[in-house]
């Protein structure tokens, strides 16, 4: 579970305060899958980092399963895999290693590990290195290191943004596929109207910076969830629902 | 492939050509150098009466010695360097302050604290490499990603490890270009104590020995010796670093 109580964060320049963030309130619940939907440079990232405990809230408070962030478990997925995964380690070792540092032993990690890789089709590639896999399977490696060591929520900042379409569809299966296993408390963040619909329980809509919640959808298409629901009239009614609550100026 | 090849030879050739037709000419007094030939036949005689091995000998033990102290010291102190900017701060001027001074200009200091044995040579040596390994691993942590260490970060990882397992890899690529200049580096300072501090065996004793004499093909034989032992130590080098750091620009 993930509560944001008044989270505020601004930054003191010389030329004044810019915020970033304005007073957001937000409850996840525990297994729940929410994507959270803004228009670039909102501050989504800012918001994510307080959430996972790498950055400090200017005011308010962040609790992740009754525990500060610094404190808690997360498990991290960046857009920028090329830079997040780790080079000098083969696929194995790379969604071993978070459980290296929680001190599972070996044999066990290495179960889990395979497990996960062989979910996302990748088991046969474990002994490869990241230079020798394509974008889209670097980033399946990047989700398996994440919740390898059972983190207590899941964080995904724009993870598919570096994709190509076809890629990016397949990969929004994948990792329900897994998710639906686990029921990880996810928090993903994405710029794509249809990723953030497909995916998610509850998609919250921010407002251009400082961020603001603007709105929250309920998302009641049924799990599992199959690709075709991209056309069906229910997605089709939230898309424009939630596209209603921008205003476009001409 | 083949055309590679010819690629490869094509400047040493044309060296060896000016120089022969250099001596053929006599354009410069064969007292001063000596024709290629004659300096083919004398390497190859000092290898037949194996008196080269010897020199050979003491100059590789004499590298490795010093550029192996000076990696020992150089890394973890260039990484701590680049890590903690307390550490940086309270080094950066006496680093950056002996980076200017030559390391020859400072054999008399050394032969002050390590008198004229084989001490002096490694301490200059090291001095010479540790300083440049020193630096490049500390840009080593300054370029590395600071994303990797973020994610790192996420996942709990502190101190020790955080270094050993995040820090170090990160910097490694940059270790070795350091490791490379180090090496011929090391060289070329044990080949000028030899030649100035005095020994009883070395290239750089060969090639002095020779110029007090006069004999030059002796000399050009010991210089293209040194020659070919940096260009291995290079290409031993490379290996290396191709093995250990095989992700580099991939």
């Amino acid at each position: 579970m993930i509560s944001v109580c008044s989270v505020t964060k601004q930054f003191e320049k010389p030329s004044g305060i810019t915020r970033v963030i304005d007073d957001i309130n937000l409850e996840i619940n525990k297994g729940e899958f929410v994507t959270v939907f803004g228009p670039n440079g909102s501050g989504k990232t800012t918001l994510l980092n307080i959430i996972a405990g790498l950055d400090n809230p200017s005011s308010g408070e962040v609790l992740v399963d009754n525990k500060k962030p610094k404190e808690a478990d997360v498990g991290f997925v960046f857009q920028n895999y090329n830079e997040s995964l780790f080079p000098w380690r083969t696929v194995l070792d790379n969604v071993v290693f978070p459980m290296e540092i929680s001190k599972t032993p070996r044999e066990k990690a290495v179960k889990i590990a395979e497990h996960l890789l062989d979910k996302v089709g990748l088991l046969h590639s474990k002994d490869k290195f990241m230079y020798e896999l394509s974008g889209g399977q670097r980033q399946l490696v990047s989700i398996c290191r994440a919740i390898a060591y059972d983190p207590d929520i899941l964080i995904m900042d724009e993870p598919f943004s570096a994709l190509d379409y076809s890629t990016t569809r397949k990969m929004e299966l994948e990792l329900l596929d897994i998710w639906q296993e686990k029921k990880i408390t996810t928090l993903f963040v994405s710029h794509d109207i249809d990723e953030a619909i497909f995916l998610a329980d509850r998609v919250i809509v921010l407002s251009p910076r400082p961020a603001k919640i603007k709105k929250i959808f309920e998302v009641k298409l049924p799990r599992p969830r199959a690709l075709d629901m991209l056309s069906s009239p229910e997605f089709t009614e939230l898309r424009n629902a939630i596209l209603n609550t921008f205003e476009y100026e001409k | 492939m083949k055309n590679k090849k010819l690629y490869y030879i094509l400047i040493p050739v044309l060296l060896l050509c000016i120089w022969q037709i250099i001596s053929y000419f006599k354009l410069v007094s064969p007292l001063f150098l000596a024709s290629p030939y004659d300096v083919f036949v004398h390497l190859i005689s000092s290898f037949e009466d194996g008196t080269i091995w010897t020199d050979i000998g003491h100059t590789l033990y004499r590298v490795v010695i010093g550029f192996g102290i000076a990696a020992i010291i150089g890394v973890p102190l260039g990484l701590l360097m680049g890590y903690s900017s307390r550490v940086y701060n309270a080094l950066e001027f006496t680093v950056e302050f002996f980076r200017g001074i030559p390391t020859t200009a400072l054999f008399p200091l050394f032969l002050l604290i390590f008198g004229i044995g084989d001490q002096a040579k490694f301490a200059v040596t090291a001095w010479g490499a540790g300083l440049v390994i020193l630096i490049n691993s500390m840009y080593g942590v300054h370029l590395g990603k600071e994303l990797r260490v973020r994610v790192a970060k996420t996942m709990k990882v502190k101190g020790f490890e955080l270094f050993s397992k995040v820090i170090f890899p990160e910097a490694l690529p940059q270790i070795f270009s350091g490791f490379r200049v180090a090496i011929s580096l090391s060289l070329i300072i044990v080949i000028v104590t030899e030649m100035f501090i005095g020994t009883d065996a070395g290239l750089g004793k060969r090639i002095i020995d020779a110029q007090l004499v006069y004999q030059t093909a002796n000399m050009y034989a010991a210089i293209l010796m040194t020659g070919i032992l940096g260009f291995i130590l290079n290409k031993l080098m490379l290996f290396v670093e191709n093995k250990m750091v095989h992700w580099k620009g991939k």
